[in-house]
């Protein structure tokens, strides 16, 4: 372990212990280890595949490798305080690359309450919305969805005050207090709110948020058990600006010197989800959504995203191979201008329990160019150990966007001892 | 609603009545009273229960703690204390339900088949009140327990959807009311799990210290769910707001 790393995991460890070992009421320490096997396959398609063929070595592409994780959490509560922390230690290392490691803390706040209103500060997971797939009112978290495995989140630096009473909940979140206001997507600084009202089978929820830069959004969200075996869940958002990426339309389709994919702004767009899961007796599961988002890049971006990554292909040879391949590989940027590649979306997810044994299969569509990710996994669940194995397959047509992404197949092994 | 479920049990019991003359000797809701004080001594109670499930030769299979709020008006928190799900927390709020996954932090509402999970679901954990949520009739009386005494077998019907069990046939003690044994029949009518309870004194009941669960519906295991300790305890309106799950309160 690398002597910066030891310093901050010794700090973690500390932070943690004063947290669960202060003279308070029961203490709670938890956490677990997890080694992790990733088997990853490079696309052969796509703008990275075409740098790389030109030029090996102009970006980094998928590599396979392993990463260890020890997750700590410990709580505690000392004279009507709250403490909290849950840190991460990783270590890994991939084909080609050094042996990286970093520790974070994923949550560390305190909480109390005044005058019927809880209080937290400090950095905490704010997880929002109704979805699976896609949720566009998770505002605060932003959390990554669709992952492989179960993971916690890093939360965000937050200030809440939230009030309950039977069946109604106030949360009022600044968010991202210490982030400078040019910052960009979830570390934008940001007043939040939602209020949410139980009525029988339906959950309400109400959402608005105000960042420093990308100005005011709201949504709305419900959630209803429609029957024993069926939830049907909708969620919509509103947004004034978003953060997106855009290409400098002076770029043309020609070679340019600098990454023409630029930060951007998308303005008076939405974003909405509706979907559902079924259930059974025999706790086979099925979930359906379907979801529109705004702040993706529409199909005439991506058409004509496709048509200058095809007129670069054919300047290999005319052009220096470095200039052809680096304008090919900042191709690519694109693929982060929103959690969604597509606005519209499709997915299914067939899951089933039996006993320790957890099987599922789901697809992710995109309507637009056929493109799809398939993935599959199979859990298994003892009283400390948990095992993970899966994998993810992208593809569609030669042109849809998600057949082009840098990976082509993902297949993993993880083992979690919690303690 | 309250008239309708009256009304409903009352209309169950005259149809007891004809089917079964004993019936009309025995007050169901009374004994069903009497062999909840067994589980839940108070309204509002704390209770740790460990749940150990057995493989159909006997060898263990897994264990699972949880610390059950069981509020009065159908309403129960559970907390997953074990490794394997800790901070988990599952809400029960008559028929609504939801589930809080550590990693999230999100309370998610869940279907009551959602709930019905695992060799021990929710409801066998966090239900311990049959007067509540259900009406019947005393279908007639026989020898039940071990060692063999003189039983009354009570059939039941779940008074709301949301339980995990829609139908209850049970045997309860003549003389003292304690539980002995239960068949529990999920919505489809299938024989889902064979219950026994286990008293603290055989010969002078005071409290069920155990409930052995047979499946039925899939894998044949038998769960052992052991009340390790009861106390009273109101917990503040807060905590049964779904939303509040995602908090972390002091448990005392």
């Amino acid at each position: 372990m690398p002597p910066a790393l030891f310093r901050r995991a010794a700090w973690l460890a500390a932070a943690l212990a004063l947290a669960g070992a202060v003279h308070a009421a029961e203490p709670e320490f938890s956490g677990q280890l997890r080694p992790q096997w990733l088997e990853q396959r490079a696309n052969q398609r796509g703008p990275l595949a075409a740098a790389d063929a030109l030029q090996p070595g102009t970006a980094p592409l998928p590599a396979s490798g392993a990463i260890g994780e020890a997750e700590l959490r410990a709580s505690a509560h000392v004279a009507g305080v709250g403490l909290a922390g849950v840190a991460t230690l990783q270590s890994q290392r991939f084909a080609g690359s050094a042996t990286q490691s970093r520790a974070w803390f994923n949550e560390l706040y305190v909480s109390g309450d005044a005058a019927g209103w809880q209080f937290s500060a400090g950095k905490k997971i704010v997880a929002w919305d109704v979805g699976y797939g896609f949720r566009p009112n998770d505002f605060v978290e932003q959390e990554v969805r669709r992952t492989l495995l179960s993971v916690t989140p890093e939360g965000r630096p937050v200030l809440t005050a939230e009030h309950f009473d039977a069946s109604t909940a106030w949360t009022f979140v600044l968010v991202n207090p210490n982030k400078r206001h040019d910052d960009r997507g979830a570390d934008e600084p940001a007043l939040a709110a939602r209020v949410y009202r139980r009525d029988g089978a339906l959950d309400w929820h109400g959402f608005a948020r105000w960042g420093v830069r990308t100005g005011a959004s709201a949504g709305a969200a419900v959630a209803w058990v429609a029957g024993e075996s069926l939830e049907l869940h909708a969620s919509a958002r509103y947004l004034v600006r978003a953060d997106t990426l855009a290409i400098d339309p002076a770029a043309g389709g020609g070679l340019v010197a600098t990454n023409p994919w630029q930060p951007a702004s998308v303005s008076h767009t939405g974003q909405a989800l509706v979907g559902g899961t079924w259930t059974n007796e025999q706790q086979l599961s099925l979930l359906v959504e379907a979801w529109w988002d705004g702040t993706a890049l529409g199909d005439s971006q991506w058409n004509a995203w496709n048509a200058r990554g095809a007129h670069l292909g054919t300047l290999a040879g005319l052009a220096p191979p470095q200039a052809v391949a680096g304008n090919l590989a900042w191709q690519a940027s694109a693929f982060g201008a929103s959690s969604n590649l597509r606005r519209t979306n499709l997915f299914a997810r067939l899951s089933w329990q039996y006993d320790k044994w957890q099987p599922a299969i789901d697809v992710l569509y995109a309507p637009a160019d056929a493109g799809r990710i398939v993935t599959a996994s199979l859990g298994w669940q003892g009283d400390r150990v948990r095992i993970d194995a899966g994998a993810r397959l992208y593809g569609g047509p030669s042109s849809a966007v998600l057949a082009q992404v840098p990976t082509r197949r993902v297949v993993y092994v993880a083992g979690t001892w919690t303690f | 609603m309250k008239t309708t479920q009256c009304l409903a049990a009352g209309v169950l019991a005259a149809l007891g009545a004809f089917a079964a003359p004993l019936a009309v000797a025995q007050d169901v809701p009374t004994l069903l009273k009497a062999a909840d004080k067994y589980r839940m001594s108070s309204e509002n109670m704390q209770v740790d229960t460990l749940i150990s499930v057995f493989n159909t030769d006997g060898s263990p299979d897994k264990e699972r703690r949880y610390t059950v709020f069981a509020q009065a008006k159908h309403q129960s928190l559970v907390l997953m204390q074990s490794p394997a799900e800790k901070g988990q927390k599952v809400l029960m709020l008559g028929d609504d339900f939801w589930l809080l996954m550590p990693s999230s932090q999100r309370p998610l509402r869940i279907t009551p088949m959602q709930k019905l999970l695992g060799d021990a679901s929710t409801g066998d954990i966090a239900t311990l009140s049959w007067a509540e949520d259900y009406s019947g009739t005393v279908a007639g009386e026989e020898g039940c327990g071990e060692p063999a005494q003189k039983c009354l077998r009570l059939s039941l019907a779940a008074n709301r959807k949301g339980v995990t069990y829609q139908r209850i046939e049970l045997w309860i003690g003549k003389a003292k009311s304690e539980p002995i044994k239960a068949d529990l029949y999920v919505q489809s009518d299938k024989l889902a799990k064979q219950a026994r309870f286990v008293m603290d004194k055989p010969s002078a009941p005071t409290a069920v210290t155990e409930m052995l669960l047979r499946d039925q519906l899939t894998n044949k295991k038998e769960t052992q769910v052991r009340y390790v300790s009861r106390r009273e305890k109101t917990v503040p309106e807060a905590w049964l707001n779904p939303m509040f799950l995602a908090r972390n309160p002091a448990l005392d």
